[in-house]
């Protein structure tokens, strides 16, 4: 430790912190606008001087790295003369239109103008003005206001990885700019009004309508991905104005997904009162008419219950409580993304935070397009990147990650198998081996060499895996998971110490649900194949939608048209259609309750914004729903409630009785003795079908969004997409051409992208995909007509 | 080379050869001594040896600032597993100076045979020479010399059967002044905008693409080959103790006889005006003399007798600098002067520093009311404070040089800037 003397109290810090660091971690206010705890360093804005005993000249206090014994002096006379001259500099040219800036209010330059400038400015001469540049439709900007302190290029180079905002020519001409004149091409680009210490750059959606000091702050967690961000909503009334990150929470960053989605709270998508079908329409009717038609439909009858992973862990338990009360037998799906039904060797859920997984040694994302499903982590990786640490990946796309991946391989779904069986010969070769690798290998007839990549980053000491959608989708999901578990035994990273193996789960809450529904699980084409077949008489829908989501939207139809839907939610979503009474659910903005993300972490959400209409919060509802059919209703409060969940998962109880935030994490499961080893492949069709995960257009949430819709717009690819080579071989080119599937025959555009693996149709468009979201191979046959 | 091996017959170093009709040549600067010792030094000296001798001959880096050039070597790490760089600084940005561009145009090998010396003693094999880009002349003279070094093996692979090898690139810079501070230099070598970095981490350790790096002088590097040849003790013997060897001064203003002079350090400031520049053109002392280059403080007649070192001049209240030696006579408008200085600063600030890109546009445009004659007694007080918070509060000393002339100005010339201001014009 090195110690030094702030304004004569002796403080002790970590060598190499900066002297504002030391000021900030004692408590000690040094004024700053371009410093940036998440940033680098660039020592521009010159506020933050401080004198040094010694020193002939003010040091700034953000690059200038403490030494021992030091002499810091934060609050001088001069150094008051200095802070008033920076201020009088930054106001020559800054506009003085506070009152109609939505910064106003919530302003560094405001705020230091108050503390550190004069009453007046005495420049007299003529004032410059800058002109506006386009960052796409999250971000606004007013740039006469730009200070110049570069957190936004920063911000766009280190973080966003895209740097595409610049700075252009010198002195009092220096303006930040958009380097292309387009959208910003960032998952993240709605951080930058706050990263922006002025007005310059402003929250587009939530312009002009607020003023700071109107809203009330509601404490909540994002449940838009795994990852689970705390989140700030800002609401004035019970209008949801915007949504901010939490300060010194695990991210400081949240991303456009989870904080655009807040327009969906209102929108037309919302269900708000209980409603039946009447004919082509729903009707909105009272509770205890759609209670009727409800007990109608279900009472005493074969029912399949569907329901999304992100309600809060109490909702979950009172689904629980209701399946176990009315329909016993009942079969339960919460998962549109998983085929294969087969334990798994390491269930869905992170082993490590994401903070371990920056700071591996090695870190493999097998099969995942991280950028759009985990924007975060994926942050986390390009600044592990730039730190210079490897990050390798696998997959059957060459996803955008705004970063440089050290090693790459694109293989075809099909070929997993063979990779992972290499990887295991090359490390067995040098000398690490499990139990179960020679039958293993046996099962395996290739070797593909992207295994390489998997081994290599296998032997370094810590090796973080993610494992990815392409692979817990696999139709031989439990084979190949077994398979990488091996691995990782065999290489000493499936330790409890030293545990690698994440498998990204699609929603909030997997620990707790594998917890809770473990032994009535099943998968969800499980339950439309039940419900097809005639073996179930109605189907009970909590909140997910089967139709726009997930790889089973034919099988939804098809079951739909022979049984009855109960939708019970907060969004409509495109399975609407098929419902003949939908009762409303409270949003993940309304209820107090927990959450668990992919970690582990939870999360208590306490202040609810008030209920637009006549939703109920999800565990009410269920209740209600067992009095009304006759059951004996389990539990009549929240607390009674939360019992019930503490008995059930005792990891859960635990962490929620921590004293100390984030010191129990809740651990995913682990399954011993799983002997699984890959199927034989059945080579019917010649392509491997992956589906693309749209950030701004997956799940019901973002779909009722207008703003994440149009920025998806913006972001938008060609439909189907192949490598040029798979269509020459075929003797085809780019177009209109007909594609054979289990499911039959149907016509797509077909655009060709050096991207995509040979071998593998990418449907980067679900929805226009249509039916090939339900695939998991394919054949082009030939130009349709 | 007609240097003489006794240190006080000394008269000049770089400038040696500079007067010998194409002796840009590589044949006619070998018939002259170049290149002459330096199989010598690539056989006997180690990397030691010629550091060594460079701290004693005591040289001081010439571009400006004046930090001992052998001691700025010793900071540079061995054995970090990544390139060291030299580059050379060539890109004579200050007002005032022209003495680099002299010697790289008449005697290009003096500089390559430095560079080779320097590049050796540092382990240096790739080197740089960033050169104004103005001096288009002076960038295709010094590469068709590095192409006849090349082409007689003194650069390139495994230099004259030595072992060492280097390469020597030039790099012609885009026109920004800032860009000849050695961190703004290694920026814009590096491809990116030239803006100075803040220190530390200084480029002897993290330079030009993170790895150690020396920046110095053309003249510094030019000295090189003569430290080595005689010696580091019969350099420390030029000059006065602390201030040793010869400097280039680069006079213009109101003298006669305006151009470079390589005077032994220690000259005085009028023997230079009156001895080589053939005197003012009126009257018998300056008014002011800019001693460093436009970013120095001005000194007045009383320091005429000052001697031209880097230690008499900050006594005197100024910097040596780079030898800019700007000289105004009794006709000199400084009201106009200062005007003309803050519009360059202005003109050149990189717009990293608040105070900096803020500040210089403010001075220049008071100062063109105040020579316009639509100055106020409220401007001054203005100046004052705007220059003050200017200086030292920012990354590079772009911002000190922008407001030593305004701030020299008000200090030694209040009656003439007040003679302007708006009341007493009307």
């Amino acid at each position: 430790m090195t110690s030094l003397f702030i304004n004569e109290q002796e403080v002790e810090v970590t060598p190499g912190t900066s002297i504002l660091e030391a000021c900030r971690e004692h408590g000690v206010d040094v004024p700053y606008f371009c410093y940036h705890p998440e940033l680098s360093v660039a020592a521009n804005c010159r506020m933050c001087l401080v004198e040094v005993e010694g020193w002939n000249k003010p040091a700034a206090s953000c690059c200038t790295p403490v030494s021992e014994g030091m002499k810091v002096k934060t609050a001088t006379e001069s150094l008051e003369k200095d802070r008033q001259m920076v201020m009088e500099y930054l106001l020559i040219h800054h506009p003085l239109d506070c009152p109609v800036c939505d910064q106003g209010g919530d302003c560094k330059l405001q705020d230091y103008a108050v503390e550190h400038g004069t009453s007046k400015g005495r420049y007299a001469e003529p004032k410059r003005a800058v002109i506006n540049y386009d960052l796409g439709p999250f971000v606004n900007t007013c740039m006469t206001r730009c200070i110049h302190c570069t957190r936004c290029v920063r911000f766009a180079d280190e973080v966003a990885g895209t740097g595409d905002i610049g700075v252009l020519n010198r002195s009092d001409h220096m303006t930040i700019t958009g380097i292309v004149e387009e959208a910003l091409e960032s998952e993240l680009s709605g951080n930058l009004p706050d990263v922006c210490p002025v007005g310059a750059l402003l929250d587009k959606p939530s312009h002009d309508v607020s003023r700071p000091w109107e809203m009330t702050r509601h404490h909540s967690t994002c449940t838009q991905c795994p990852n689970g961000c705390d989140i700030q909503i800002e609401s004035r009334g019970d209008e949801v104005m915007r949504i901010q990150p939490v300060e010194n929470s695990p991210e400081p960053w949240i991303c456009d997904r989870g904080r655009y989605v807040y327009d969906a709270f209102r929108s037309d998508h919302r269900i708000l009162s209980p409603k039946v079908r009447s004919g082509d329409e729903l009707v909105s009717v009272d509770w205890g008419d759609a209670f009727a038609r409800t007990t109608e439909l279900l009472k005493d009858k074969r029912v399949g219950i569907l329901f999304s992973p992100d309600w809060s862990v109490e909702g979950q338990t009172a689904i629980r409580l209701m399946r176990d009360t009315l329909f016993p037998d009942a079969k339960v799906a919460y998962d549109l993304h998983r085929r294969d039904m087969r334990v798994f060797a390491f269930e869905e859920g992170f082993s490590m935070t994401t903070a371990q997984i920056a700071d591996a040694d090695q870190v493999v994302v097998l099969g995942s397009d991280l950028r759009q499903r985990l924007p975060l982590l994926m942050q986390r990786l390009r600044k592990r990147g730039r730190a210079g640490k490897p990050v390798s990946r696998i997959g059957a796309m060459n996803y955008r990650t705004n970063m440089e991946i050290s090693n790459d391989a694109i293989i075809r779904p099909r070929d997993w198998a063979a990779v992972i069986a290499r990887a295991m010969e090359q490390v067995r070769d040098l000398g690490k081996t499990a139990a179960g690798f020679e039958n293993w290998l046996k099962a395996v007839p290739g070797r593909h060499e992207a295994g390489k990549v998997l081994a290599d980053a296998l032997m370094s000491d810590s090796c973080a895996l993610l494992v990815g959608e392409e692979i817990r989708s696999h139709e031989d999901a439990a084979a190949l998971i077994n398979g990488l578990d091996l691995l990782m035994r065999a290489c000493g990273h499936a330790e409890a110490e030293n545990d690698g193996r994440n498998l990204m789960p699609e929603g909030m809450n997997t620990q707790v649900l594998a917890a809770i529904f473990g032994d009535v699980r099943a998968s969800a084409g499980e339950l439309f194949a039940a419900a097809s077949a005639g073996e179930l008489d109605a189907l009970i829908l909590v909140g997910s939608d089967p139709v726009g989501d997930g790889l089973f939207p034919t099988a939804a139809k098809a079951a739909l048209a022979s049984v009855p839907l109960v939708q019970i939610g907060a969004i409509s979503g495109q399975i609407s259609e098929y419902a003949s009474v939908q009762l409303p659910a409270a949003a993940y903005s309304e209820i107090e309750g927990a959450f668990v993300n992919m970690e582990g972490r939870i999360r208590v959400a306490s202040n609810p914004i008030k209920s637009l209409g006549q939703e109920r919060p999800l565990w009410k509802v269920m209740m209600r729903m067992i009095q009304v059919m006759g059951g004996e209703v389990p539990v009549v409060n929240l607390t009674e409630l939360r019992d019930m969940t503490r008995q059930r998962m005792p990891a859960l109880a635990a962490a929620w009785d921590a004293s100390e935030k984030d010191s129990v994490l809740i651990a995913p499961a682990r399954n011993k003795g799983v002997e699984l080893v890959p199927a034989k492949a059945t080579d019917k069709f010649e392509l491997d079908v992956v589906s693309r995960y749209s950030f701004y257009r997956e799940g019901m949430w973002a779909r009722a969004s207008d703003l994440l819709s149009e920025a998806g717009s913006i972001h938008a690819m060609d439909d189907v997409l192949v490598h040029p080579d798979t269509l020459t071989a075929l003797g085809l080119s780019a177009g209109e051409h007909t594609v054979r599937t289990f499911l039959g025959e149907s016509a797509y555009y077909i655009g060709v992208r050096e991207d995509v693996s040979p071998g593998v149709l990418f449907v980067a468009k679900r929805g226009v995909g249509g039916d090939l979201s339900d695939v998991s191979a394919a054949s082009i046959i030939g130009g349709a007509q | 080379m007609t240097i003489p091996s006794d240190p006080k017959q000394v008269k000049q170093i770089c400038f040696d050869r500079i007067n010998i009709p194409n002796v840009n040549t590589l044949s006619v600067a070998r018939e002259h001594g170049a290149y002459e010792f330096l199989p010598t030094v690539l056989k006997e000296f180690d990397s030691a040896r010629i550091i060594d001798e460079v701290k004693t001959s005591g040289v001081r880096g010439r571009g400006g600032a004046g930090f001992p050039t052998g001691l700025k070597w010793s900071f540079v790490p061995r054995n970090t597993g990544k390139p060291t760089y030299l580059l050379c600084n060539a890109d004579e940005g200050e007002p005032g100076t022209f003495k680099d561009r002299d010697i790289m145009r008449f005697d290009p090998h003096l500089l390559i045979e430095g560079m080779i010396m320097a590049g050796f003693a540092l382990g240096v094999h790739d080197a740089y020479i960033y050169i104004r880009g103005e001096f288009l002349h002076e960038a295709n003279v010094m590469n068709d010399a590095i192409a006849e070094a090349y082409a007689a093996n003194l650069l390139g692979d495994n230099i004259l059967g030595s072992g060492y090898s280097m390469n020597l690139t030039v790099h012609r810079g885009a026109g920004a002044y800032v860009c000849g501070e050695e961190t703004a230099l290694i920026e814009s070598l590096e491809g990116k905008p030239g803006r100075p970095r803040f220190k530390p981490p200084f480029p002897a350790v993290e330079g030009f693409y993170g790895c150690p790096t020396v920046v110095n002088n053309v003249e510094t590097l030019a000295t090189v080959p003569a430290i080595l040849k005689f010696g580091g003790d019969w350099h420390a013997s030029i000059g006065i103790p602390n201030n040793t060897g010869c400097k280039i001064f680069s006079v213009s203003g109101h003298v006669n006889k305006p151009g470079n002079y390589e005077v032994p350090m220690g000259t005085s400031l009028k023997t230079l005006i009156e001895e080589y520049c053939g005197g003012l053109q009126h009257g018998s002392v300056p008014k002011v003399v800019i001693p460093g280059g436009s970013s120095t403080p001005w000194l007045l007649a009383e320091h005429y007798d000052t001697p031209l070192t880097y230690d008499d001049m900050v006594k005197a209240g100024s910097m040596l600098g780079s030898g800019a030696i700007i000289v105004m006579d009794e006709t000199a408008d400084v009201v106009a002067l200062s005007r003309r200085l803050a519009h360059f600063y202005a003109h050149e600030s990189c717009g990293q520093c608040t105070p900096c890109r803020e500040g210089t546009g403010w001075l220049e445009r008071i100062m063109v009311r105040v020579e316009n004659g639509q100055g106020t007694e409220d401007d001054i007080q203005v100046l004052k404070e705007a220059a003050t918070h200017m200086a030292g509060r920012t990354i590079c000393a772009l911002a000190d040089g922008a407001a030593a002339p305004i701030l020299s100005m008000l200090e030694h010339f209040p009656e003439e800037v007040r003679a302007r201001l708006v009341e007493k014009a009307a």
